[in-house]
């Protein structure tokens, strides 16, 4: 079957209304899924899984990737409105949306958060049909060493996000990874911090970290001080996102973009990694450097090309190898099955049809979003407009739904109570947040792969530089790290 | 507190926090098998380098973070009555055990509503009527969503059980 004769397949199965009404129900049930804190993207694919069943293959599984790019998106709403990540991706946007929420231009930045997002699944969306196999074959060459590389490199993101100091981020993310090893040890089983009680031995949960450190805190701080919100304004505002706030964060959108394709298409790291790499990133090479963490739309912008990037991407080596690149497609690849795909390379020789209707539909998808988003926003407004002495006890409510639900726990909704706590002193203390919470998702990947990697050597530590993958990272790692050294020795020079 | 201060403080006790894991919280909470060979394999390696770090990160605070550019003015924004917010913040933490032991006995609705309220009061809502209203519709609409569409079980508690 010759090209042209695939895409006329592929067009053939999605070129109808059903595929059409599928997609934006499910971008739909995604946005909103996403919008709520606690149901997250990964939960709304899992909620509409069972209704794909009796849809047909193209359909169903085009319905489950409309909720996963609407979830990601959604994941921003409330991360700007109300400084609760609707999921984890979203967590960097928080940095600056919300700032930007907090001086009236939420709905700019939604605007950007919209734009940047329906920009980097677009690429996202291309760079799966150009690159599949070529960047599956690379991610086939990623083991224990190259990803504890990636990680260490990843690590360096917390220079970014760390603010007035550097040991103050530093800090922070020691205390990240210090929580991240609490657990039953993954080589040996062994109990680590676990103090005997069952509900530690999985390790502490993501979301209820994750809610905890950001969303209690504000509630804790209102309760601190009832009238400290008046005079500052809360709303949608009038100010809406232009085409010149598009163009100045372009480059930082499309470089968030292909951070996002890039790892999204080694299984494993997640669209939050990407965002905070790429929030990173845009901070390094912009001239408003200052101004990032204050409420800088270009913040804004590359959180969400990061997170988005990643989309499409992560169905590289599903489509390709038929490895899920992550929770979701972990999830999507059930739906192939229950279908009776097997997604892999044979996929592209038996249901090349399918291939490239997904391909159609997932082009489509970025423009549904647009539309979509678009109204979801408007959707949301009221949310900004509501007094925040009765929006923050609804935020508290919210919080114990949405984190019970995560794993039907309520032991978690303990652990979001604490890390409230923990959160409100860090913020007393001006201990930034977000090196914690990267050192907490990075720390399991790294001591993981560190430890695999030393098993595969016997112990010894030349394996971390066994080929040109570990060079390439090490030796950006200490470019980053040689700058970091400069820039802080610049910066204490300067102050005398 | 100012900027300086807040650094010598966190610096203290983040070498306090190293010494104390190092001394005695990964030995006794950190369990390693007896036949590990190497260190660098042992459960133990990793909990050990961060608070190795921690502690050199708390020098650092220590001696660094001294910045001669940072005045001596307050770090945080001073509120009117210091004492009636410290005494706010510990109704909060009662608020928040009262909650959590709540949830399995009467339910997350109940539960829930009781946060939803007694937050509103401690934050001096000046929507007293508004709030108690959402206080009851807030956790049911939440929990028909929960409960009837994404199919999470809900606590129901002991005593009153919603359909």
């Amino acid at each position: 079957m010759s090209l042209i004769d695939s895409i006329m397949a592929g067009f053939a199965l999605v070129g109808n209304f059903n595929a059409f009404l599928s997609l934006a129900i499910g971008i739909v049930i995604g946005v909103v899924g996403g919008a709520i804190p606690g149901i997250s993207a990964t939960m709304a694919v899992a909620l509409a899984l069972p209704f794909t069943f009796p849809m047909q293959p193209i359909n169903g599984i085009l319905l489950l990737l409309g909720v996963y790019k609407g979830g990601i998106f959604g994941g921003s709403i409330p991360a700007i409105l109300i400084k609760t990540p609707g999921t984890p991706a979203s967590s960097a946007t928080i940095l600056d949306g919300h700032p930007m929420a907090e001086r009236g231009e939420a709905g700019r930045a939604l605007g950007m958060a919209l734009w940047a997002s329906c920009t980097a699944d677009l690429i996202s969306n291309l760079s799966l049909i150009l690159f599949a196999g070529w960047l599956a074959s690379f991610a086939l060459n990623f083991g224990p060493p190259e990803f504890f590389a990636l990680m260490l490199f990843s690590l360096t993101i917390i220079a970014g996000v760390s603010g007035d100091s550097l040991l103050r981020g530093a800090l922070s993310a020691l205390l990240g990874l210090l929580l991240a090893t609490i657990g039953l040890d993954l080589v040996y089983g062994t109990n680590r911090f676990t103090f005997g009680d069952p509900n530690l031995m999985g390790g502490l949960n993501f979301i209820a970290v994750l809610i905890g450190l950001f969303a209690i805190p504000e509630v804790i701080n209102m309760v601190w001080h009832p009238t400290g919100h008046i005079g500052k304004v809360q709303s949608l505002g009038s100010k809406w996102v232009t085409f010149a706030d598009y163009r100045r964060s372009f480059k930082s959108i499309v470089r968030g973009s292909f951070i996002g394709v890039f790892l999204g298409s080694i299984p494993g790291i997640g669209a939050a990694p990407a965002a905070f790499l790429s929030y990173s990133e845009a901070r390094r090479k912009s001239p408003n450097k200052a101004n990032f963490g204050k409420g800088e739309i270009e913040g804004v912008a590359a959180s969400e090309a990061g997170n988005n990037g990643v989309a499409g991407a992560t169905l590289i080596p599903l489509l390709a190898l038929g490895v899920p690149g992550d929770v979701i497609t972990a999830i999507i690849i059930g739906a192939f099955m229950v279908h009776g795909l097997q997604p892999g390379p044979m996929m592209f020789v038996m249901n090349v049809d399918i291939i490239y209707g997904l391909f159609i539909g997932l082009i489509l998808s970025s423009g549904l979003l647009l539309i979509v988003g678009s109204l979801a926003i408007r959707g949301f407004r009221p949310v900004a407009d509501i007094p925040k002495r009765i929006l923050m006890p609804g935020v508290l409510v919210l919080c114990i739904y949405g984190v019970f639900a995560v794993n039907n726990n309520i032991f978690d909704v303990g652990v979001m109570f604490a890390m409230g706590w923990v959160g409100f002193v860090m913020s007393r203390y001006h201990i930034p947040a977000a090196p914690f919470l990267i050192a907490f998702i990075l720390g399991p990947l790294l001591e993981d792969n560190f430890r695999q990697a030393m098993l595969m050597s016997g112990g010894s530590p030349e394996i971390l530089l066994r080929g040109p993958i570990t060079w390439f990272f090490w030796a950006l790692t200490t470019i980053t790290v040689i700058a970091i050294s400069r820039g802080t020795l610049n910066k204490a020079r300067e102050t005398g | 507190m100012s900027i300086r201060t807040i650094q010598v403080h966190l610096g203290i006790g983040a070498c306090l926090v190293a010494l104390f894991l190092i001394l005695y919280g990964i030995p006794n909470w950190v369990s390693s098998p007896s036949n590990v060979r190497k260190i660098i394999l042992s459960p133990l390696f990793w909990p050990y380098i961060i608070a190795g770090l921690t502690g050199l990160v708390g020098l650092g605070l220590i001696v660094f973070g001294r910045n001669p550019e940072d005045d001596d003015s307050p770090a945080n924004e001073i509120i009117e009555d210091p004492r009636a917010g410290i005494a706010r913040l510990a109704a909060m933490a009662v608020l928040m055990m009262i909650t959590f032991w709540a949830l399995p006995r009467i339910g997350m609705v109940w539960a829930a509503m009781g946060a939803f309220a007694a937050l509103a009061f401690l934050v001096k809502t000046r929507h007293p009527k508004i709030a108690l209203a959402c206080a009851v519709f807030v956790p049911l609409v939440l929990y028909a969503f929960f409960a009837h569409v994404a199919g999470v079980a809900i606590p129901q508690g002991n005593y009153v059980r919603l359909p």
